[in-house]
């Protein structure tokens, strides 16, 4: 299963695409760093991976 | 060497303790589980962890590790949202590990030898990964290792019928990082998790050599109350002696006690060690605290006779029966009945709390 993950450029803190997908835009998950994630910065070729396969990365 | 550090799961089988709080953060001998971790990786000489985190716990688990700086270490958060599976946590440490060799560390599980043999035993150049095994007395009921006489890993059977050998999986890896191209080719198990053992049969499949290492000394995975009690007898068992607090005259106290400093036991309390007593705790007269018995900061402890207990902190002990074999959570008071017309006990007690009365 291809497993993709987005770093965040202010902490470093690696944020699974499920996570990015379930919330779309979210504040960084490390405490005290401002930065927003979304989802769109993954690359489009990600994003596309990604929604074509969404079965597999839910629970 | 780096460290991935898995972190998630939901501590269903320690609940009503981790309805408030992650498995990681349960205390044994006053520490939490995840502290022994770090501290076993930073003794192994691997200082940059990535903390694997699931749904629950994320921000309790930051707030006690921070960036690593209070133990030496450096840590990066992993979010790994979904509970995907081990193989699924590993992968997303993908960026982090950065095409280096890394160890792969259970976070409720405890090893008493750490994990400086199973690195030293691994060398990149020759294996995929390497395992940590121990003899166990009932394979059937593990992950089991197929190893021949130099420890190297034939097969992996799953809780075989008839088992190969009696070595069994006990959740501690370490990988190279060919161990990414393998896990992006599997695919979910029937429980739709991907599956650590599946990536290492097939590593094996694809032609890599699996080191092993057996482990001597006790591991324990801390996922149910009995665990969490049989880890703290373990580690008490190995602790010295360290009278930091207040001991007042008339207070008997023997064998290995750990009193942390701003700790008092009153005269005609009486401790028996081995024992952890953390800060701000008072053991009263009256009152016997007995071999391994770890009590967590802010608690009072007035009369109780108690042994083989974890109180986890901030609690009240007022009763003058005896508890044993218990797994005390947070803020919990436990007061007397004496004198309460009419006779009988009386609970306040949380979904999913087991009590023997
Ligand atoms: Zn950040």
């Amino acid at each position: 299963m291809r497993i993709i993950t987005h770093s965040c450029p202010e902490c470093g803190t690696v944020v699974a695409a499920n996570e990015l997908e379930d919330n779309r835009v979210m504040k960084c998950p490390r405490e005290g760093c401002q930065e927003v994630l979304r989802f769109d910065d993954l690359t489009e070729e990600e994003q596309e991976f990604f929604l074509d396969n969404r079965d597999q990365y839910q629970i | 060497m780096r460290g991935v550090l898995l972190s998630g799961g939901t501590g269903s089988r320690l609940r009503p303790i981790t309805h408030t709080g992650p498995k990681q953060l349960v205390p044994v001998a006053n520490k939490p589980v995840i502290e022994y971790a770090i501290e076993d990786l930073k003794a192994a000489g691997v200082t940059e962890i990535g903390v694997v985190l699931g749904h629950k716990g994320r921000e309790e688990i930051q707030e006690l590790l921070g960036d690593g700086s209070k133990y030496g270490v450096d840590i990066t958060y992993i979010v790994q949202g979904n509970p995907l599976g081990l193989a699924h946590a590993v992968g997303c440490a993908r960026e982090f590990v950065d095409d280096s060799d890394f160890v792969v560390y259970l976070g409720d599980n405890m090893l008493r030898h750490g994990v400086s043999d199973l690195i030293e035993s691994f060398q990149s150049d020759e294996y995929g990964a390497g395992i940590a095994l121990q003899e166990v007395s009932n394979p059937e009921a593990f992950g089991v290792a197929d190893v021949d006489d130099q420890g190297t890993v034939k097969r992996l059977v799953e809780k075989p019928d008839d088992p190969p050998s009696n070595l069994a999986l006990i959740g501690m890896y370490v990988f190279s990082p060919a161990v990414f191209d393998v896990i992006e080719d599997l695919e979910p198990s029937w429980r739709g998790e991907l599956e650590i053992t599946d990536a290492i049969q097939s590593l094996l499949e694809n032609g890599y050599e699996i080191d092993s290492h057996v482990v001597t000394g006790w591991w324990k995975d801390t996922g149910k109350p009995e665990d969490i009690l049989e880890a703290n007898r373990l580690v008490l068992e190995d602790a010295e002696r360290s009278l930091r607090g207040t001991v007042e005259d008339g207070a008997e106290i023997r064998g290995k006690v750990q009193l942390a400093k701003s700790a008092t036991i009153e005269s005609g309390a009486v401790v028996r060690g081995p024992v952890s007593i953390a800060d701000d705790v008072t053991i009263e007269d009256g009152s016997y605290v007995g071999p391994y018995t770890s009590i967590g900061e802010n608690t009072r402890i007035a009369g109780p006779h108690i042994e083989n207990t974890v109180i986890v902190g901030e609690s009240e002990v007022t009763t003058n029966g005896r508890i044993i074999d218990s797994l005390i959570g947070r803020a919990a008071q436990v007061e007397s009945a004496e004198g309460m017309l009419p006779e009988g006990r009386r609970m306040v007690v949380g979904e999913n709390s087991q009590l023997h009365l």
